[in-house]
């Protein structure tokens, strides 16, 4: 089956179009609503070759991906304004969306610049859906298909006919053509075989032509198209379900009898342990560190003695990585380089940053990058931004930190701008947390000369993304391949800013994090702050019960949130400090797969933040040209999941992202 | 992904009664679904303590997807009294090929023509097989005019503005205006033949 929406115009037509015109740029859809495929890249094929045969000189063939998607064409052509020009003849291979689309964008900036197409739109009777599928829908607002068992006679019927056959068919065949069968006698059949005949009683009027306008339907199609260009270009509206564990406070986490810390809970050098089996280590005693520029040190979050240093399971890297284990002895009893300071304000710099990296502190946003090297920059910084979109669905943990504990936040925030040396930082809050918005701004108001401002921002995933964030707040595009400090900006999310503050004035170094447990079945969802190292186990037991655990081939199991988020396949590894959630969902009833074919509907072109096109990574894993997909920014993509969530053909976009990127470092290396 | 609006309640009152299977494709994620009706309704007969089971399905127009639920949800499906789909046309007929049991459409598909799969910004093009874009500078007469006339404007605009409604510029007027800056005002003198509608 193939949708594809355009052909060739008859060939007397283009010549006569084309008659005195010499240069020629040819701008080729690639099409659409067909199977991908690797051949398919030149589709210019049968055109070159009339258009050389009637002496044209062809200056460039320009192929791109679906003409239609108005913003990444623009994007395209504009890089091209120095081929575009007057004196040129621009030639359009596509359907009239595209047509349209092209001619709008090349007006802007050459608006003397002769276009013509060389295309007809291919008329379909009815729309397809979102699959090859034969069934078609002719949209015609009153559907009949209830009455009709599922036939729709719309379209199926050549005459359109709403009540019965027009008696034309002989032997099941339709009279306008023997290749066609007739509607009515398969609905006449459906019918029977439901036994449901009496439904062909129904009487219908003649159809409403008139209704809605396309006033009605451009508008619809504006909204859409606002709502994707919302913020950023792209991104998803996922269902939030985030009511459940919303307006739960933050609970404590008993101390488990065991906790099991891997020496890299950072990204960077993986510490060496501090400590022998046998020591005895009291709360927030430093167990592991390395003298590396990139990393931070591990800390018991108990008191105990040490069992065991030994290889355990990863939850995120998927493979064991050293471990130091701990039995807790239930005394909780603070080691003495925890020592509160309420002075920070006489601290300088260099002292500060010492303090966060001695306590451990990394992006607590699920990245966990080091705080102090991010602080760092070896480039101007002028903007500090604050991240409380938490923009992944389900997730709290952030929101709860806000509304409990506002002062944290703040006083992290004027630590960070201390260090940073900026006048000028925000705090970005999406407008589905009214509540944290509301209680930081009013705690802000009792200071006076912070220059801290918070902001609304429309809820969008992935909003929390530092180079959304950054754009949509500062206009600022962080180049491919560079990072925020690269446009002066450093970004921090709010788990970590109030890490800063516990660490800075009550000298606790990072030993608990608020995790949001919540997701089917869930018996106990909630916001709790729990001591690192805690087996997932114990959370399992206490949240979701025992049932899920014998159940549990029906349930995916995720860290951090849905969109994002690791899975999860055992019970035995530990909340580590980028574990900012743990979710139970329902497995799909239908699983995400690379062998479905790519049907080319755009969809994730149309939702990419990144303005990637991911339809190609897919392809390029299947026949392994890793290197191919180096040429469409593959090592730009953030992996935050919008085009697996809405291919229609449930293909594994970012698992193929992540595998190119695999063998793209193998072999550079 | 075409949009939906829920049908009249009265046109599927009847199947809302015990035994009652409801199908709910979201596959084209985002607005195209009339999620705050659907979920009006079912909570209407939740309160009226109405038995029925409710499937969140997407790409329902997918057949392979389909036919693999029909097969997981078997025993759902032949217990069931009813079967009531919202999504668009395609997905009722998908469903109701593989369901050998009156299966009961909720929602209407809006009349969009020219519109598949992909969402373009305006909708442009009516897919009418002769395309006329080469003449007219670029500007699609047949959807920019009321009355997509292919041979000039009717005469009826005033202002600029279509006789039809005040609001819609002339597709017309945007057209010479078009062609004049390009120097190609020329092209108006080709004669259009009328269309051929034999093509749809």
């Amino acid at each position: 089956m193939d949708y594809t929406k355009f052909r060739l115009k008859p060939e007397q037509e283009i010549i006569s179009v084309l008659k005195d015109k010499q240069n020629i740029v040819v701008l080729n859809c690639t099409k659409c609503f067909k199977e991908q495929d690797m051949n398919d890249q030149n589709e210019c094929g049968e055109l070159v070759p009339l258009l050389k045969k009637n002496n044209k000189k062809i200056i460039e063939c320009i192929e791109i991906d679906f003409l239609c998607n108005r913003h990444q064409t623009e994007k395209l052509i504009t890089k091209r304004t120095e081929l575009i020009k007057d004196d040129i003849t621009v030639i359009i291979y596509s359907c009239g969306f595209g047509i349209q689309a092209v001619t709008e964008i090349i007006n802007k900036f050459s608006p003397k610049c002769e276009i013509y197409t060389v295309a007809d739109t291919i008329p379909q009777d009815g729309h397809h859906g979102m699959a090859l599928s034969i069934e078609k829908c002719d949209s015609c607002a009153d559907c009949v298909l209830t009455y009709t068992g599922g036939i729709c006679p719309v379209v199926n019927c050549s005459k359109g006919l709403l009540n019965g056959p027009c008696g034309g068919a002989k032997n099941g065949k339709c009279e306008i053509s023997s290749d066609k069968d007739c509607a009515w006698e398969k609905i006449y059949n459906r019918l029977n075989s439901i036994g449901k005949i009496e439904l062909g009683k129904q009487f219908f009027k003649i159809r409403k032509y008139s209704k809605p306008d396309y006033k009605t339907i451009n508008n619809y199609n504006i909204t859409i198209y606002e709502k994707r260009l919302q913020n950023f270009f792209g991104g998803v509206y996922p269902d939030e379900n985030k009511e459940q564990t919303r307006n739960k406070q933050i609970i404590q986490f008993s101390i488990p009898k065991i906790v099991v810390l891997p020496l890299s809970q950072h990204t960077g050098a993986i510490c060496e342990p501090l400590v022998k089996i046998g020591d005895k280590v009291y709360t927030g005693q430093k167990i592991g560190d390395i003298q590396s520029f990139i990393s931070a040190p591990i800390h018991s979050p108990v008191t105990g003695k040490v069992v065991a240093i030994e290889p355990r399971k990863h939850p995120l890297i998927k493979k064991d990585v050293l471990s130091v284990v701990i039995e807790s002895d239930n005394i909780d009893e603070y080691d003495v380089s925890v020592v509160p300071n309420n002075e920070w304000e006489s601290l300088t710099k260099e002292e500060l940053l010492n303090i966060i990296r001695e306590k451990g502190i990394v992006g607590l946003g699920g990245a966990q990058f080091p705080t102090h090297v991010k602080l760092k920059s070896p480039k101007p910084i002028d903007t500090l931004v604050i991240n409380g979109c938490e923009c992944e669905p389900y997730l709290n943990s952030d929101y709860r930190i806000m509304v409990e504990r506002p002062y944290s936040v703040i006083f992290g925030t004027l630590i960070l701008m201390k260090i940073l040396n900026v006048t000028k930082s925000y705090i970005s809050i999406e407008d589905n947390k009214k509540e944290a918005i509301e209680i930081i701004k009013q705690k802000l108001d009792e200071f006076t000369n912070t220059n801290i401002e918070v902001i609304e921002l429309k809820t969008k995933y992935p909003q929390g993304a530092e180079r959304m964030l950054i754009k949509k707040l500062l206009g600022r595009e962080i180049p491919i391949g560079g990072l925020p400090l690269d446009v002066g900006v450093v970004v921090n999310n709010v788990g970590t800013v109030s890490a800063v503050y516990d660490a800075v004035i009550k000298g606790l170094p990072l030993i608990r994090r608020v995790v949001t447990v919540t997701g089917e079945n869930c018996i106990n969802p909630g916001n709790y702050e729990i001591r690192l190292g805690t087996p997932i186990e114990n959370v399992i037991d206490y949240c979701f019960g025992s049932e899920y655990k014998e159940n549990n081939n029906k349930f995916i199991l995720k860290m951090g949130g849905p969109m994002m988020g690791v899975e999860i396949s055992g019970f035995d590894m530990p909340i580590i400090k980028g574990t900012t959630g743990l979710i139970l969902l329902s497995k799909p009833d239908i699983e995400i797969n690379l062998q479905r074919k790519c049907i080319k509907c755009g969809r994730c072109v149309d939702v990419c933040p990144m303005e990637l096109f991911p339809l190609y990574f897919g392809l390029f894993t299947e026949n392994k040209q890793y290197s191919e997909a180096e040429k469409y920014n593959v090592l730009s993509c953030i992996e935050c999941g919008c085009c697996d969530y809405v291919c229609p053909s449930k293909r594994a976009l970012v698992q193929s992202v992540k595998e190119i990127k695999k063998n793209l470092s193998v072999s550079k290396k | 992904m075409l949009i939906t609006e829920i049908k009249p309640k009265e046109e599927f009152d009847i199947v809302l009664k015990d035994n009652l299977i409801i199908i709910i494709c979201k596959g084209c994620k985002e607005i195209y679904l009339p999620v705050v009706d659907i979920n009006n309704l079912i909570n209407e007969l939740k309160e009226k303590k109405i038995k029925f089971d409710t499937i969140n399905v997407d790409y329902l127009c997918n057949h392979e997807y389909t036919k693999l639920r029909t097969i997981n949800l078997k025993e759902k499906i032949d217990n069931a009294d009813n079967i009531l789909v919202f999504s668009c046309g395609v997905g009722v007929q998908v469903v109701s090929s593989y369901i050998n049991k009156h299966v009961v459409a909720g929602c209407n598909t809006l009349y969009i023509h020219g519109f598949q799969g992909l969402t373009p910004f305006i909708i442009n093009c009516e897919q009418c097989g002769q395309c006329f874009l080469n003449y007219t500078g670029g500007l699609c007469p047949i959807t920019a005019c009321s009355k997509s006339l292919l041979n000039g404007p009717c005469g009826g605009a005033k202002n600029g503005k279509c006789e039809i409604d005040p609001e819609k510029e002339c597709g017309w007027e945007k057209i010479i205006d078009r062609l004049q800056k390009k120097n190609q005002i020329e092209l108006l003198q080709i004669y259009q033949n009328p269309r051929k509608y034999s093509l749809k």
